[in-house]
């Protein structure tokens, strides 16, 4: 893979981006050492994040008007996705894990994206800076076959 | 190609088929939430959900199905899923849907599972 892969996009908030997220997301992670599996998690890690901020973070902005910003810094070792919006304060980190049975009981459709996060990212942090942003930086490394450096060629 | 396309049809008067293609995230959801709630309006709650074509699936998207299965079940009825794919599967896993959802291979084994 090259050396270092920076990748960065603002989308507005409005889930018809999803896809070309999903896209840039997909060509980063395929130029680090993960396998096709680690890949689609990923992906799936950020849309999760990404559809949760569109959920919320400008609700009680006028059309639910504002942008999220999506910067992907990897290398041979590990991929890093930092997240960023303007809106509401919404911390990742307070929600629980989900009881997929009682989601079922109870007829709940939503509310497991920050448990597919967590459970496939190796370091999800999220920070607020009152007024100014939420930054959600996750975070994936890479586990080489051998359990040596994944670094080496 | 449409970001998601939904078919439906009737197998007999109890029972639907709903043929699922394209990418079931959080912009399409609302669409599949949509169809099987029109089911449920017209009393039929034996549903029949044909995976094979779906790229992407994201919770957004398994929600529709998490949400609607007890409704389902408490009315004599039940969410079959068929075929899905590896990437639908592997969402599924993760969310430990495959041990509560009927997930069979192809539409026979579905069509047995009302019998």
């Amino acid at each position: 893979m090259p050396g270092h892969v920076h990748k960065e996009l603002v989308a507005p908030n409005d889930t018809r981006h999803l896809v070309k997220i999903r896209e840039v997301v997909q060509e980063a992670a395929a130029q680090v050492p993960f396998d096709k599996r680690e890949v689609g998690r990923i992906v799936l890690a950020v849309d999760e994040a990404v559809s949760n901020i569109m959920e919320h973070a400008y609700e009680d902005q006028e059309n639910n008007e504002g942008d999220i910003r999506v910067t992907i810094d990897a290398d041979c070792s590990k991929m890093e996705v930092v997240i960023c919006d303007s809106g509401k304060e919404f911390n990742p980190e307070s929600i629980q894990v989900p009881d997929i049975s009682e989601h079922v009981q109870r007829g709940k459709k939503k509310g497991l994206g920050i448990f597919l996060m967590r459970q496939i990212m190796d370091e999800v942090k999220y920070t607020f800076v009152q007024g100014i942003r939420n930054e959600l930086r996750m975070v994936k490394y890479v586990r080489s076959q051998g359990g040596g450096d994944s670094c080496q060629s | 190609m449409p970001e998601l396309t939904i078919e439906t049809k009737m197998i007999g008067e109890s029972s639907c088929l709903i043929k699922l293609s394209g990418f079931l995230d959080a912009h399409t959801f609302e669409q599949l939430d949509e169809a099987i709630s029109d089911l449920f309006d017209r009393d039929v709650f034996r549903v029949i959900a044909d995976l094979s074509g779906v790229e992407y699936i994201s919770s957004a998207g398994a929600g529709v199905f998490i949400g609607s299965l007890a409704t389902a079940q408490e009315s004599g009825g039940d969410i079959v899923l068929v075929n899905p794919t590896i990437n639908v599967r592997e969402v599924f896993d993760l969310l430990g849907l495959s041990q509560i959802f009927a997930i069979v291979n192809n539409l026979n084994e579905a069509a047995a599972k009302f019998k």
